[in-house]
This record gives C-alpha cells, structure tokens and sequence, in this order.
C-alpha cells in the first residue's frame, strides 16, 4: 500500500514541476535556422530574388520539393483533442502540449522536425481533408490522439488518397511495438504464434491494430479472442448489428475471431490462453490474478493501461505469468510506442516513403526485437530501452528498406546507407540540443 | 467462420409454426437495430409477447410470406412478406418486404439476396412488384438494395399530433 501512495506523491511532484517548467519555457519547441547566414547579403540567396530558381525547378516537379526544402524531414502531428492520453475529450487547445511532447520526442529520438497541427474540427471528413490540404508542407502526417472509431476510417481514408505517409500512432505505433516485445516474450517461452491462443483486452485503437498485425504474423483468427468493455466479441452479440453500422472494424472482429464460440468476460477469455494483451482501463484489478493463474502454463501478459497496469506485475508473476510486460518505466519491459514512431519516420523520409503499410510496420518490430535479443533475453528484458538510442538507426532502416522493397519509395538507399544517414540526423538532433543547452541558449531548469 | 460450421449446406424453406420463436429472435435483433436510427423506432416493453403473435399469424396468412433460411438446425436467416393490392395503379400487386434479417457472421454471403429472390419468384408469378421498407437514416439498407437493382419510390414523413 505504501508503495502505491509513494507512487501517487511522485506523480503529483512531477506534474507540479511540468506546470511550473512548461510557464518557464514557454513550450517546448521553436523553429531554429539550418542554414548559415552571415551577412544580410545571404537573404538575397535564401529568400527573394535567388529562391526564385528552386521555386521554379519545384512548379516543374513537385518532388523536387523534397531537394530543395525542409519538407523530407518535416511531418505534422494532426490532432482534434478527442482523446488525448489518458485524458479524454480536452479538445484542440489542451491537447497542444502534448502535441509539443511529441514533437520534442520525434526530433530527440529520431531526428524528425514535426510540427504540431491542431484543429478545431472534429468530423472524420473534415480531417481527411485538412490532412490533405496540408500535404504539399510535409514529408508525412502523424495522426494523434482521436478517439476510435473515427480513428480507423481518417486512417484508412488518407492510407488510400494521401501521397504522403501517414500514420496513427495509438493504432500503429502501440500496435508495431506490441508485437516486437510478443516475438521475444514468443521465443522465451518456446511457442510459435500460430499454435498460441491470444486474448485481446479491449477493442480500442491499439487492440484493433494489433490484431490487424498479429493476423499479418500468422496467428489464425479463430485463435484470437477481444473482449471489450461489454465482454468477449462473438458472432451471436446483440449489440453487433449496432456495431456494423457505428464501428464495423469491431465489427469483423467479431465476426472472424474466437472460433471456440466463448462467450463471457475477461476471466472467460482468459481462461486457456496463452497470451494476455490488455490496452483496457487502467487497473489495477481489472485483471484479476486467479484469472491470470487459469492461463496456460508459462503464460504472457501484457498489461499495457496507464497510468497504472491492469494488474500489478507481480501479482500477475506470482499468478504463473512468465513474461509481464506493462507501459510504465519503472516496470522491466516497457511497452512504449517511443521505441518506435521517431524510427518509422525517420525510415519513412529518408526513402520518401508514399504510405506507411502494416509491412514496413511489422518490419520495425523485426528489428526492434532482434536488437533486445542480441543484447540477450531475459523475462526482464524483452525489449530495448529509449536510452540504447542506435536501435533506432537500425529500426529506420529496416523500416526504409521494407518501403523500397514494397515499390513504396520515391528513392533508393541501401540499408547501410539508410543507417548512416539515420544515424547522422539523430546524432546530429542530440547534439545541438547539447551544444544550445551549454552554450545557454536553452536555459537550465531553474531553482 | 461458417467455413467449419458448413458441412451442411444453407437451405431456404417457407417458415412453419414451429420456428416462430427462433424467428421472433431474429425479428427483435432487427427491431432493436432499428432504434438507432429514430427515437420513435424505440423497441415496446412487450414487444416479444404481441410478436410471437405477429410471427404465427404470418406464417399462417395466405396474406403473407415468411421464409428462413436454415443452417443445421438453426434459423440464420428471415423474410417476411405482406402482399399488398394496388387498387389504382398496375401492376395490381406488390410484394411488401416488410422484415429482413440475417445473422451477422452469415452476411457477405447472399443468404440475404437469396431469400429476396425467393420472395421474386413469387412475386412474379403474382404479376407484381417488390417493395421494401426501412427507416431511411440507415445507410446500409439503401446500398444494399440499391446493390439489387431497387429504387426509391415512396417517402414516408412523420410528426406527432397537434396537443
């Protein structure tokens, strides 16, 4: 108990100290020069009459712009606020820090400049058009933080009219990420995906991207169970004609998955599998650890709700679980979407890339895997952490060369070279950070 | 899905007295849908009890077709049918699609189409049109029908009474 109420004083400390260094800073990110300028006779090269040539070689082709500009590097990240963290509905405004958040993440850890773009509409069909409006800026689009299931259609609408990559990280990124720490936590535990049984708990946007990905990675669907706020999906649910109009990604879920015809709750979805992957409420308790101890014998369990887990890591451990995973860092194996979006992005620009497919998706969590399992796995080290940054020189690559490989790419590197070039933009990223901070032109914290 | 159940095949059948319960099942899952698109499609508290009514009084109505279709020994499919006279107009006849439902793993495999064309081959030999009715705020019933070649015809407004 008195752990948790430690837990509680510290979050309360940290967010006490955002407040205070958010008011200080004034946000997170500006926009800083590229280029050198010495004397004002450089504007004339930069700006008018010189920058009329580059404007005129891009009216004659369009992809010149990413020659001649900033937009190879540059992505917006689109939000309306209708589902922001654990926060809900705050809207547009609210949702522009941690827009800012994300954009510090992207640059830090992938050398991506993203920009935030909040909007203040909130229709599906409004933020397909706005996402298209805006594409001629930007090198690709990070959807964030919009609630399902109007996530899935701009998603699946702008994965088809969009020239521009797109991605949703709630869907993809937690999904992608997933499913890298699931293959390791699948080889320690000597199983193949295809003979395992899987229980998904909740139906939200990660649930149904992970099993859009657990599907492309050979699990039969039949051997997949959801179970969403109402209990397990089944054909026979009374609610499915309502689900077919308001939600029909539910919807074939439903349809397709639990051949066993189970019907129930979470304890009944659980009861035989081999693997738990809960992106549900946040816990604790809301899986029980008698549930958890009727899973097959060295089972995994995922329990990926923030702030705290559906069930708390030893408990689950203590209730037979062999590999617990959560989304928390003061937990062995965070599951972290941070592991992956700066790299698919990064690999993404580099091969101006035209989309962002479920392919190259499951191709980042290859090598986000393979990158953990050379390092050696344990059941405490299923994934890398932030800090091992290369991962995500390696990650980009795999993630630019799948997109070549898909016909998906506007240019041709190979994988050597991908790394080299990933590797020089994050280093670089990091190191200017460091360089403004000791030279003081980003302040030290105060106090 | 229906893949390892259908080692027996589908079958469409007129409905006999004794599937009105399973066919009331049906009947209800679609009524309920219905209350998504209008406040006054709210399904009545006894709305099994007068239905099972509803459901044998058709079955046995030479006014009225029903037809299921079966899987095993289960109903995974519904028509019901009124035949109407058009006094005024001809053809004299029309066969009213009044209720329509299939069960949702079953869809995407033209049970639903099936039984319409049953309900066609009927209508034809009563020298008649088909009609269908559904609320108009639902969209896949539009498509669907628009997909089998059906047109709009007829508006129905609503509005309470003057208090």
């Amino acid at each position: 108990m008195s752990s948790v109420s430690q837990e509680e004083a510290e979050t309360k400390k940290t967010s006490e100290l955002s407040l205070r260094l958010h008011e200080y800073y004034k946000g997170k990110i500006e926009v800083e020069l590229k280029c050198p300028v010495s004397s004002f006779q450089d504007f004339s090269v930069w700006y008018t009459p010189g920058v009329a040539k580059p404007s005129l070689a891009i009216a004659d082709d369009a992809d010149l712009s990413y020659e001649y500009t900033n937009r190879g590097n540059l992505i917006a990240i689109l939000s309306d606020g209708s589902r922001v963290l654990g926060l809900g509905k705050v809207g547009p405004y609210a949702a522009l820090p941690v827009m800012e958040g994300k954009s510090l993440l992207y640059k830090y850890l992938g050398g991506v400049d993203a920009y935030p773009i909040v909007v203040g509409t909130e229709t599906a069909e409004e933020l397909v058009r706005t996402a298209l409006y805006l594409s001629p800026s930007f090198g690709g689009i990070n959807l964030e933080d919009i609630e399902a299931p109007k996530c899935f259609s701009v998603l699946e609408q702008l994965r088809k009219d969009s020239t521009i990559p797109v991605w949703h990280d709630d869907q993809q990124g937690t999904a992608t990420v997933t499913i890298a720490a699931l293959k390791n936590a699948l080889n320690l535990t000597s199983r193949k995906l295809k003979e395992s049984k899987v229980a998904l708990v909740g139906a939200g946007a990660a649930s149904v991207a992970t099993a859009r990905l657990l599907f492309l990675s050979g699990l039969p669907k039949e051997s997949l169970i959801v179970c969403d706020s109402h209990g397990i999906l089944h054909p026979e649910r009374e609610d499915l004609d309502k689900l077919q109009l308001r939600n029909p990604w539910k919807y074939s879920l439903a349809i397709e998955t639990n051949g066993e015809r189970k019907k129930g709750g979470i304890k009944e979805a659980l009861e035989g599998a081999d693997i738990c992957i809960s992106a549900a409420a946040p816990g604790p308790g809301v899986i029980k650890p008698d549930w958890v101890s009727k899973m097959s014998k060295m089972s995994i369990v995922f329990a990926l709700a923030n702030p705290v887990p559906e069930i708390w890591p030893r408990e689950a451990k203590n209730a037979g679980a062999a590999i617990v995973a959560t989304g928390r860092s003061d937990f062995p194996n965070q599951v972290n979407n941070s592991l992956v979006f700066p790299a698919v992005f990064r690999g993404a620009l580099d091969v101006r890339a035209r989309s962002i497919t479920d392919e190259m998706c499951l191709a980042a969590a290859d090598s986000l895997a393979s990158y953990a399992e050379v390092r050696g796995l344990t059941d405490t080290h299923i994934l890398p952490t932030m800090d091992e940054w290369e991962l995500y020189t390696y990650e980009a690559a795999a993630v630019g060369t799948k997109a070549i490989a898909q016909n998906l790419a506007r240019r041709t590197k190979s994988e050597s070279e991908l790394r080299d070039m990933a590797y020089r933009k994050i280093s670089s990223a990091r190191n200017k950070v460091k360089v403004l901070m000791k030279e003081g032109l980003i302040p030290n914290v105060p106090g | 899905m229906i893949g390892k159940l259908s080692k027996q095949e589908v079958i469409l059948r007129r409905a006999k007295e004794s599937d009105a319960e399973k066919i009331l099942d049906l009947l209800l899952r679609l009524k309920r849908l219905n209350e998504e698109f209008d406040p006054l499609y709210k399904v009545a508290e006894d709305a099994s009890t007068v239905g099972i009514k509803y459901v044998r009084d058709a079955i046995n109505s030479d006014d009225c077709l029903v037809v299921v279709a079966q899987h095993g020994t289960k109903i995974v499919g519904v028509i019901k049918v009124d035949f109407r006279k058009r006094i005024f107009y001809e053809p004299r006849s029309d066969a009213h699609i009044v209720d329509l439902y299939v069960m949702p793993e079953y869809r995407r495999n033209k049970y639903g189409q099936k039984l319409i064309d049953y309900v066609m081959k009927e209508a034809k030999d009563h020298g008649g049109i088909v009609t269908v009715e559904f609320p108009s705020a639902n969209k896949i019933s539009t498509d669907f029908y628009e997909k089998l070649g059906f047109r709009p015809i007829l508006n129905t407004y609503v509005r309470h009474p003057v208090e």
